[in-house]
């Protein structure tokens, strides 16, 4: 009886971690095709449209996915084939190193700006 | 065709009357009389009549249709509903500007009108920079983009309004977005004035905040209309995208909420005057900046209406001048008097108002430096780049974990100095706030440790705010209702965004699908005919777990001016959570993408972002005593 149980126990897990498998796959997809950018549309994701072009990159990250490729490697892949302006997280590079540091240093700017009307 | 000329010769008449002001200011500003000349209100008013004699010229040639108007047969078209001709008036690049001159005009009216108690220098000077920038704006109007445009031949009808513009929260979030965005003008022309005059002072202040919390009130609201309708109509059921045309409308908001707590430093403690200077200024010229991204075609959204260069030049060359002009006055005429009490105890109401604002300019920042960047990087070395979503989550999350900690505290604290107590309720309401968090989290497969704190953050302000609305110490109800309200929006957000789900999948007719948390069913498919689109609406069945029943019906429209299929999404509202659905054609084939999603708590984005304008509200109508 006791190993009927764990049997069950064991068929239950299996079974819903690979549901979860299948789900995460969905979620992860759907969150790579809203990180990049339809190229032919007004400023839609792929995710958004329904371009010729959208279900075609579609189908390349599902496939890609179903390959095992990790979410990072989807967008080096696409990145190589159709350059930055695809993907809507910019790297840290040495185009876009004023875009992520510059905020940051406004930060640190504005709280030493602070401190100094501050006393403690 | 006679309403055009009526139209036309009013704008006309209003920069003349421009000019007439002008003048019988300025002769009225060297005047010893303690007054205000009585005839500059009357002129005021007459203004604001003409250009509302513009504005409903081009309304009644919208709604008769009349294509001798170039506007109207580009923007309009006889099938559309009334409603929809009306609201086409500002839904487009010429009916918004002169959208943008009824505001300009009606605000300073306004000012003069409320604001007698107020030196007549100082209300001079504001009527004057207004009216730079209601000059500005007409001569735009006027050389570049003139809404009463002749066409000859008439033609027999018009191109039609883009289908996805035809939509009632979009016919109604113009107007009021532009209360907000284009009202910071007269903010920005007041400081300036009072900077001339230097009357930076407590009494400015407690006059010129109705003026902030009005246009922060509308901004608000006018942004959440927007994305109301992003969320229904673009058919993603996405509510903020980070676009480049959202971001514009965020910038203004960013300062105009800093201004409104730097506003009441000012109010309180005679300090910061540089600063809310600065702020007032800021906020205007983000407006106008975002005019100049949007319409030069710098761009590329709904809000771009057409791609014209010398438009575009107008407004960068108008930029400059009021740039230049404020910083100008601001040099030259400003004087920080209140080197005394420079410094604030690090334990104070003021210390944590520097800190919203410190925090407010990042973010700001942040989406100012995310907006504009890929435009600078493409021009400098034409290389593109898209800045999106992933960009802004990254730089903004992790900072508002301590903003939203500092919030609950902050108006805990007393004005000048506050002493550290042992207020044992704090640290129980933040273990609760934790522990909460945890259990929520602990089932989820997301970012555990971020999400925890960024969640314990937003619960703890959630949770120190309804305790001030349960103690009955409600002292300063606008401020608790609005960041009860901001701790609601983050809440909702982020529980909109861990928990939705989706599924996607190609049905036909009589098809059954299952999925994980339930069964979709689609019975039949209905044709419907109406004036200005033919539709075809398909009937969902949505069963979940506990075989409760929903009925969805999305639809796919076929507009016939311009030409242009739509999806239509169907949505089911509750307390506790959105069921979306929206569905495509698939080429060639008799099988529909259908696109399901349970949004919880989204409703609660929308009741959040009333709670804030009701907070600015109640600060509107309250006298401080």
């Amino acid at each position: 009886m006791k190993i009927f149980k764990i049997f069950i126990i064991l068929l239950l897990i299996t079974n819903f971690s690979e549901l979860k498998s299948e789900e995460k796959n969905d979620i992860l997809k759907n969150k790579i095709l809203k990180n990049i950018r339809c190229l032919i549309c007004q400023g839609q994701s792929v995710y958004d449209s329904e371009s010729e072009f959208a279900s075609s990159i579609k189908l390349i990250v599902d496939r890609k996915i179903n390959e095992g490729l990790k979410e990072e490697y989807i967008y080096e892949f696409l990145r190589e084939k159709y350059g930055d302006w695809i993907v809507y997280d910019p790297q840290l590079n040495k185009n876009t190193y004023i875009l992520w540091l510059l905020p940051l240093l406004l930060f640190l700017l504005g709280g030493a700006i602070m401190r100094k009307k501050i006393k403690i | 065709m006679f309403a055009n000329q009526i139209g036309y010769y009013s704008l006309i008449l209003g920069l003349l009357f421009s000019f007439l002001l002008c003048t019988i200011a300025i002769q009225d500003f060297n005047k010893v009389n303690k007054k205000l000349n009585e005839n500059i209100i009357i002129l005021t008013f007459l203004q604001l009549t003409f250009v509302i004699v513009s504005f409903f010229s081009l309304i009644l040639s919208f709604i008769n249709s009349d294509f001798s108007n170039e506007t109207v047969f580009n923007n309009s078209h006889t099938t559309k509903p009334l409603f929809y001709k009306i609201s086409g008036t500002w839904g487009n690049h010429e009916g918004s500007l002169l959208l943008w001159l009824l505001v300009l005009t009606l605000f300073i009216f306004l000012f003069l009108l409320k604001s007698n108690s107020q030196p007549k220098k100082y209300r001079i000077l504001t009527l004057l920079f207004q009216q730079i920038i209601i000059i500005g704006f007409f001569l735009f109007v006027l050389t570049t983009s003139n809404p009463f445009n002749y066409l000859f031949p008439i033609p027999k009808e018009g191109l039609g309004l883009n289908p996805i513009l035809q939509d009632p929260a979009l016919a109604i979030h113009p107007p009021i977005l532009y209360l907000g965005y284009v009202g910071a003008s007269i903010i920005f022309s007041a400081s300036l004035a009072a900077v001339a005059q230097n009357y930076i002072s407590q009494e400015w202040a407690q006059h010129i905040k109705k003026w902030v919390l009005i246009s922060w009130i509308f901004l608000s609201l006018g942004i959440m209309l927007g994305s109301i309708w992003a969320y229904y109509e673009l058919g993603w059921g996405g509510f903020w995208f980070w676009d480049p045309v959202e971001n514009v409308s965020l910038m203004p908001w960013l300062s105009l909420t800093a201004l409104l707590h730097c506003i009441a430093v000012l109010e309180r403690r005679a300090t910061l005057t540089s600063w809310v200077v600065v702020l007032s200024i800021t906020t205007f010229t983000l407006s106008m900046c975002g005019t100049f991204l949007v319409r030069s075609g710098l761009l590329n959204s709904v809000h771009t209406f057409a791609n014209d260069p010398a438009r575009g030049i107008f407004i960068l060359i108008f930029l400059f001048v009021l740039i230049i002009l404020s910083l100008g006055v601001f040099f030259i005429f400003h004087k920080d008097n209140n080197v005394n009490q420079n410094n604030f105890f690090w334990l104070s109401r003021e210390t944590s108002i520097l800190i919203n604002n410190w925090f407010m300019m990042y973010f700001l920042s942040v989406v100012l430096i995310g907006t504009v960047y890929p435009i600078f990087l493409d021009v400098i070395s034409s290389e593109k780049i898209s800045v999106g979503p992933p960009f802004y989550h990254k730089l903004i999350a992790p900072f508002l974990i301590p903003f939203l900690l500092f919030m609950a505290l902050g108006p805990r604290l007393k004005w000048i100095k506050s002493k550290i107590e042992k207020k044992y309720s704090i640290i129980i309401i933040f273990i609760i706030s934790i522990i909460l968090t945890f259990f929520i989290i602990k089932n989820l497969t997301t970012n555990i440790l971020f999400y925890t704190l960024l969640l314990s953050a937003a619960f703890f302000l959630f949770f120190t705010t309804l305790k001030e609305f349960l103690t009955k110490k409600l002292n300063n109800s606008s401020q608790t209702i609005a960041h009860f309200g901001f701790s609601l929006l983050i809440l909702s957000i982020l529980f909109n965004g861990i928990l939705s789900s989706e599924v996607i999948t190609n049905m036909k007719i009589g098809e059954k699908f299952k999925f994980g948390k339930g069964e979709i069913f689609f019975k039949k498919i209905e044709e419907r005919r109406e004036s200005n689109f033919n539709s075809i609406i398909a009937f969902f069945e949505i069963k979940d777990l506990e075989g409760n029943v929903v009925e969805l019906e999305p639809e796919i429209r076929v507009y016939n001016q311009p030409l242009m299929v739509t999806s239509e999404a169907d949505i089911k509202t509750t307390l506790l959570e959105d069921k979306f659905i929206v569905m495509n054609l698939v080429k060639g084939n008799e099988y529909f993408n259908v696109r399901y999603q349970s949004k919880p708590f989204m409703v609660w984005i929308w009741i959040s972002v009333f709670l804030l304008g009701l907070g600015g509200t109640i600060g509107l109508f309250k006298t401080r005593t």
